[in-house]
């Protein structure tokens, strides 16, 4: 299903404090993760214990998904990090954080951690 | 021991009101901060803060003397043609001018995460003007506030505060004569305060450029509304926004992240301002200003210095020790593979940037001057940490609404941390001692 992405910063979902404050399994539990309304949970038939795959031209990411109903039908909500960042790229040499094109389905993939990340990133 | 007024780094609203309690050695106790300021002041005691200067050999980090850091850090300094220094928006001015002198005399580029920020909006002004106000003029002055794109409760959360439900010197009455007007493609947590009288526009993701070019088509005859309204606004809300607009005594646009990052282009920044100045051009009796919403505490202090020391707010290339005219950005310059090293001071990169500008960021030699853990930690070849800066050291920074507030030392850091700016002045010092030798 084509969906767009918004970035946004959260204060129960902010890097800074996981970065400060918590640990990797808390960093990947509050920053791994998307927010949608639930009438595109139900399009996408979500189930208990799925993931979110969402991947267009600039890559690929693989979230935890929340339900929120104050998101509007058509738009995944991703806290700022390192995870929203696959799916981030340079449009007319400027970043781009909003209103993103993403193809969303849902995924028994595991969610990766940030070390696993780096390590792709790496490669 | 008794109570002592502080400013707040925790974000860029500088809050001045803060007491703490403190023996010059712990900070007991913290009032009247927010849950961001509460964390900032315990960053100081913070599980991950970085204490000791780090090297990576064989793929992990051993602890190394500061002295051995900066040695290090010189060495691929020197062995640079094309260094590249990035952040300096969560430290001092004096940090910020320093690291522009450092780029100087090493002939590198240098830029603060306002580029991909607020200094989008100042760059826009270039072309249209602009006009700002204070926070002391919105408290005081200021009947109607909007925010756009701005999730103000979350990202700077007293603003609210301060603003709306602050009662001014120029007025008798406070909230009841405020209005507030949210534009924002999601009901985010500022949407809460919003009474009867006040306007929740939930536009449609990417539409905000046809709401403007109706607004500044209309903005003076409010009886042409598109009987449909425009980009999921209805006529209804439509007409109550411009009545607002254009009979406001004192307004304000905040501009958040929402309108910042949702376009590559400057044409929605740009249309915007011009919708303010047309507002201010065509107004009787009031006026109508912006401000910038931005995150760091002091992002909007690298524009001031930069601009002081060179004419530029952004994208300083410097070579032959002279600053240079130059069309790239950081944005360019990590893309194209335009660098040989990068020197991060206090940001993290890695989780800012899409991560093929991570990768190439990361592929080269990088030193991280900073006091916690991040993304970009975890892969820095050289960590220096410095101190907290309004908490350890002193210093200035500029508020959001560009006014100048000094920062106060309350503890002393650990281990006899140093300063960014002490740092960035040892690299300086070690550089200039070995061109003379």
């Amino acid at each position: 299903m084509e969906m767009l992405v918004n970035t946004v910063r959260m204060v129960d979902n902010d890097q800074l404090k996981e970065f400060s404050f918590g640990d990797d399994i808390s960093l990947k539990e509050n920053l791994a993760v998307c927010f949608l309304n639930p009438i595109d949970s139900k399009k996408l038939d979500i189930t208990p214990n799925m993931n979110l795959k969402l991947s267009n031209e600039y890559g690929q990411v693989i979230l935890k998904i929340e339900e929120n109903k104050n998101i509007p039908v058509g738009t995944i909500l991703l806290p700022v990090s390192i995870w929203a960042n696959q799916i981030t790229g340079i449009v007319e040499g400027q970043l781009i954080f909003k209103n993103i094109k993403v193809h969303a389905e849902v995924t028994e993939e595991i969610v990766l951690d940030i070390k696993d990340l780096l390590r792709i990133i790496k490669k | 021991m008794g109570g002592s007024r502080v400013t707040c780094t925790g974000c860029s609203l500088l809050c001045d009101d803060i007491i703490i309690r403190s023996d010059g050695l712990y900070i007991d106790e913290v009032y009247g901060a927010c849950l961001k300021g509460k964390e900032r002041f315990d960053q100081v005691t913070g599980k991950n803060r970085i204490l000791s200067p780090l090297i990576r050999k064989n793929g992990d980090f051993e602890k190394i003397k500061l002295e051995d850091a900066l040695d290090k850090s010189l060495e691929i300094i020197k062995n640079s043609s094309r260094p590249l220094l990035y952040g300096f928006s969560t430290v001092s001015c004096q940090a910020q001018l320093k690291g522009i002198e450092l780029t100087k005399l090493i002939n590198g580029f240098i830029d603060s995460n306002s580029t991909i920020c607020q200094g989008k909006v100042l760059n826009a002004s270039k072309q249209t003007g602009m006009t700002l106000t204070t926070i002391s003029e919105i408290i005081n002055k200021t009947d109607l506030l909007i925010f756009w794109g701005a999730n103000v409760a979350e990202s700077i959360p007293r603003l609210l505060n301060k603003t709306l439900f602050s009662r001014g010197k120029f007025r008798m009455t406070g909230r009841e004569i405020k209005t507030i007007i949210i534009i924002d493609p999601v009901k985010t947590a500022s949407f809460g305060v919003m009474g009867v009288r006040d306007i929740a526009l939930q536009i449609e993701p990417g539409k905000d450029i046809e709401l403007i070019r109706i607004l500044k088509e209309e903005c003076c005859s409010p009886n042409s509304i598109p009987s449909k309204g425009i980009a999921g606004i209805d006529s209804d809300d439509l007409r109550r926004l411009l009545i607002q607009l254009t009979n406001a005594e004192n307004g304000v646009i905040f501009i958040g992240q929402g309108v910042v990052g949702s376009s590559p282009s400057t044409a929605l920044l740009q249309e915007l301002l011009e919708l303010v100045q047309m507002i201010n051009a065509k107004q009787q009796k009031g006026r109508m200003a912006v401000m910038m919403v931005g995150g760091h505490y002091n992002m909007a202090g690298f524009d001031h210095v930069a601009l002081s020391m060179t004419g530029k707010n952004g994208n300083l290339q410097f070579s032959g020790n002279q600053l240079i005219e130059t069309s790239d950005t950081i944005i360019s310059k990590i893309n194209n593979n335009d660098f040989d090293c990068s020197i991060i001071v206090g940001t993290d990169p890695v989780s800012h940037l899409p991560w093929e500008l991570s990768r190439k960021l990361i592929s080269k030699p990088l030193i991280l001057i900073d006091n916690k853990k991040s993304a970009t930690s975890y892969v820095a070849n050289i960590i220096i940490p410095s101190n907290i800066t309004g908490i350890e050291s002193g210093g200035l920074a500029y508020r959001l609404d560009h006014v100048p507030v000094e920062l106060q030392k309350i503890v002393n850091p650990p281990n006899n941390i140093l300063s960014d700016e002490e740092i960035l002045s040892k690299l300086i010092e070690g550089l200039s001692s070995s061109q003379r030798g």
